[in-house]
């Protein structure tokens, strides 16, 4: 990551609102590691208090809270092996099916707590759908691949309803028109770009309120990962959307906050403006000047 | 020299070649401080001393084994009286004594001049062999060392030769399997071909009676016998079709289990467990299936108003299915575990349960794999021959109930081939041809089996 610093700079100039960092602002200094910055949201669909995770002894998240808001992007940033992967994956209980895996804290999903005996983790997962970096559609058709949700939590009555949810959702994600004709073809024949709308369409399929997306534009090329970037644009209108993402670049292009995690700590939260051009911490202005990370 | 002490010589000489190459290559570069101007590193050469030492050598001595006793032999023939050399029966007979005579054992013809005097030329001529191996054994060894000895210096690319030979080594061990494979099969190739000159390929492949005995003496009473294979391949599919229905399930079951369900800590102490089942000699399954299974099959069919015959394809099957289980739960746990765990990280963050993720991803994404195990197990049923001599018996009847004795192609293989035999009885013969087929048919499966893992393999490269 030794050009971001130079890569930040150009995009931030492409911004024309964003003025590059001018480095020394930060105000807090390195050893703080209480969260800077407001961490709820206006319209809050997710909550997280208090959250820490282990891995058996290891403790990979410490005491992070923020929330999840409705229609809107909220980044998490931070160097690698900081956390942002196993925190997404609390939200949605991923984490649950890792051996030694264990999570304390509150986690509420409009406002019922998602580790609730009352709230069945499927029904959660059909509420809080997830995309992974390596895009992974099913050995199945697309048609099949999009299908698989509302076939198994029994969303459709028949075959009718089924194909509208299937249209729906590829159109959604911007792939209809590239499969429309060739909806029985294996899903693991498109193109890396293609397979990863194909799973976002797959994750939208079931209706879900929140769209959890662990770096998904990692695998992909340029050119894909500036429609998939367009597509989480669209989609905020109807979903709150939380992504991780290794670009700050991107961060800054489709999310309104952002997170800054530093070694399972959110180190500071904010509007992404700020935290790009005027961060108060010391660590995060060392991030995203691209001093580490 | 004794051939064995010979070989130690050898041994000790290359031992010393290679001392010698080594500490001449560093010599002729001038001290260690000068092994930089060497092509390859000092040991190189001395590698390459202690083969120029050995392989000739070793190979003369091979080739020396295996063909001194042809020659001696071809000498003493001459001595033998014209009319005992003339007839290859009589000569078999006094090459045979005169050999005895030889090592020392009792003989009726001890007595024979004529034999004692072949015999001490025989003496004769292995004591000139030996004299002349030893001598041309040495030679060889230490003519290689003063060889390799005058070609090392900086320009000699030890290390190249020694991997190619290296390398020659390797592939010939790797063609010695190859070539017992082809041995084997053309043997079997050939012993059918003079079966089926006797009895037509049609009447064996389509014939439904299966009674190999024939009068071997033309005033014996007997039958004639027949060579109609159909009740064998009947009892053979029968038997491992039970097999199969046994294997299978249970086998497929616990490898879901172990995979997807079971913690690391029982997965681990499981899986050695049930791959025990697999160490097992089968001879062990086939009294189990013969003492305990068959006849809790009879007592339970003779319950519910079945007459089963004591021994029982139902039995035999049971068995082989049990020993066949961890075949397939093996193979299948490992293309379970191929599936990458993305597929099911897929499936549960979609909210899918365990078994939805089991039964629509997983399973669909092993299947091709777990066919290709499942084809392996069955060349491994259609070949099982212990448990089926034991507890299915030996009666060829061309039946499809399980509840009576049925017999297989492997199973009368054996009882074609124990005891006493003629080798060019049509009975013996019949053995090979069985074989043929059995081969035949395993290949093919397992070729297919093969092919279909393999397809299997570049679904997620
Ligand atoms: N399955 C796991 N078992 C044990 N430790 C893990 C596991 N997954 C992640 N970790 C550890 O947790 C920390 C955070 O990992 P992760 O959330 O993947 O980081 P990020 O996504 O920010 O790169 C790392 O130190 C990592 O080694
Ligand atoms: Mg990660």
């Amino acid at each position: 990551m030794d050009t971001v610093s130079v890569e930040n700079e150009v995009i931030m100039a492409d911004d024309g609102i964003v003025k590059p960092v001018a480095g020394g602002r930060a105000t807090i200094d390195r050893d703080n590691r209480e969260t800077v910055g407001d961490v709820t949201a206006k319209n809050p669909r997710m909550r997280c208090r208090e959250v820490s995770v282990f891995y058996g002894e290891k403790q990979a998240i410490h005491d992070v809270s923020l929330d999840v808001g409705s229609n809107e992007v909220i980044a998490l940033i931070g160097p690698s092996g900081c956390g942002k992967s196993t925190f997404l994956r609390c939200l949605n209980r991923m984490n649950d099916t890792i051996d030694g895996c264990r999570v304390i804290g509150d986690i509420s999903l409009d406002g019922d707590s998602i580790f609730d005996t009352k709230m069945d983790v499927v029904q959660l997962r059909a509420q809080v759908g997830m995309v992974f970096q390596k895009p992974n559609p099913f050995p199945k058709s697309i048609f099949e691949n999009v299908a698989y949700g509302p076939r198994i939590h029994g969303l459709t009555r028949d075959k009718t309803e089924l194909e509208a949810v299937v249209h729906t959702s590829l159109d959604r994600a911007g792939l209809l028109d590239e499969v429309k004709d060739r909806l029985g073809e294996p899903g693991t024949g498109l193109s890396g770009g293609q397979q990863q709308r194909l799973c976002i369409a797959r994750a939208i399929a079931v209706n879900p309120e929140v769209i959890l997306m662990d770096e998904p534009c990692s695998a992909l090329d340029p050119i894909a990962t500036a429609r998939i970037e367009e597509l989480i644009d669209e989609l905020r209108e109807q979903y709150a959307i939380a992504i991780v993402t290794h670009s700050m670049q991107q961060a800054a292009r489709v999310s309104q906050r952002t997170a800054y995690f530093h070694l399972g700590d959110l180190i500071e939260i904010g509007e992404t403006n700020q935290v790009f051009t005027n961060p108060h911490h010391q660590l995060t202005e060392d991030y995203i000047t691209g001093r580490f990370g | 020299m004794q051939t064995s002490v010979l070989i130690l010589v050898l041994v000790a000489l290359t031992v010393v070649g290679f001392y010698l190459g080594r500490s001449r290559s560093v010599a002729v570069a001038g001290g260690t401080a000068g092994s930089a101007q060497l092509h390859s590193l000092p040991s190189y050469y001395g590698y390459l001393t202690a083969i120029w030492c050995g392989v000739p050598a070793l190979i003369v001595l091979g080739f020396w084994m295996a063909f001194q006793d042809n020659i001696i032999t071809h000498f003493v023939t001459a001595d033998l009286p014209a009319e005992t050399a003339a007839d290859p029966g009589q000569l078999g007979l006094a090459l045979n004594d005169v050999k005895n005579l030889v090592r020392g054992n009792i003989t009726s013809r001890a007595t024979d001049p004529a034999m004692v005097a072949a015999a001490d030329h025989y003496r004769q001529l292995q004591t000139i062999s030996r004299l002349a191996l030893t001598v041309v054994i040495l030679a060889l060894a230490i003519g290689g060392i003063a060889l390799s000895w005058k070609r090392i210096g900086p320009a000699l690319r030890a290390r190249n030769q020694v991997e190619a030979v290296v390398m020659v080594f390797l592939i010939l061990c790797s063609t010695i399997a190859i070539f017992t494979t082809l041995g084997i099969v053309l043997s079997v190739l050939f012993e059918s071909i003079r079966f089926f000159r006797i009895v037509p390929v049609t009447e064996f492949i389509f014939g439904l009676e299966w009674s190999p005995q024939m009068a071997i003496r033309a005033d014996q009473v007997g039958s004639t016998g027949a060579f109609g294979a159909v009740p064998l391949f009947a009892g053979t599919l029968l038997i491992s079709g039970i097999a199969m229905l046994v294997a299978v399930p249970i086998g497929l079951m616990s490898a879901l289990y172990l995979s997807e369900y079971a913690s690391r800590g029982f997965r681990s102490a499981a899986k050695p467990v049930l791959e025990i089942l697999a160490g097992v000699p089968t001879v062990v399954y086939g009294f189990f299936a013969a003492l305990v299974v068959a006849p809790q099959v009879r007592g339970l069919g003779e319950a519910i108003g079945l007459s089963v015959s004591s021994e029982s394809a139902l039995a035999a099957g049971l068995v082989m299915g049990i020993m066949i289980i961890p075949f397939v739960s093996s193979l299948s746990d490992d293309v379970i575990n191929a599936v990458p765990q993305a597929m099911r990280d897929g499936s549960y963050a979609m909210g899918a349960t365990r078994s939805e993720t089991i039964g629509r991803v997983i399973f669909p994404a092993a299947l091709p794999g777990i066919v290709g195990g499942v084809l392996l197990a069955v060349s491994r049923a259609i070949g099982e021959t212990m448990i089926v001599v034991m507890a299915a018996g030996l009666s060829s009847n061309l039946t499809a109930n399980p509840l009576e004795a049925v017999t297989t192609v492997t199973v009368q293989i054996v009882t074609l081939l124990v005891g006493d035999q003629e080798f060019d009885s049509p009975k013996t013969l019949a053995a090979f041809a069985l074989g043929l087929v059995l081969f035949v048919v395993t290949l093919t499966l397992n070729v297919i089996a093969l092919h279909v893992v393999r397809k299997y393999r570049e679904q997620y490269e």
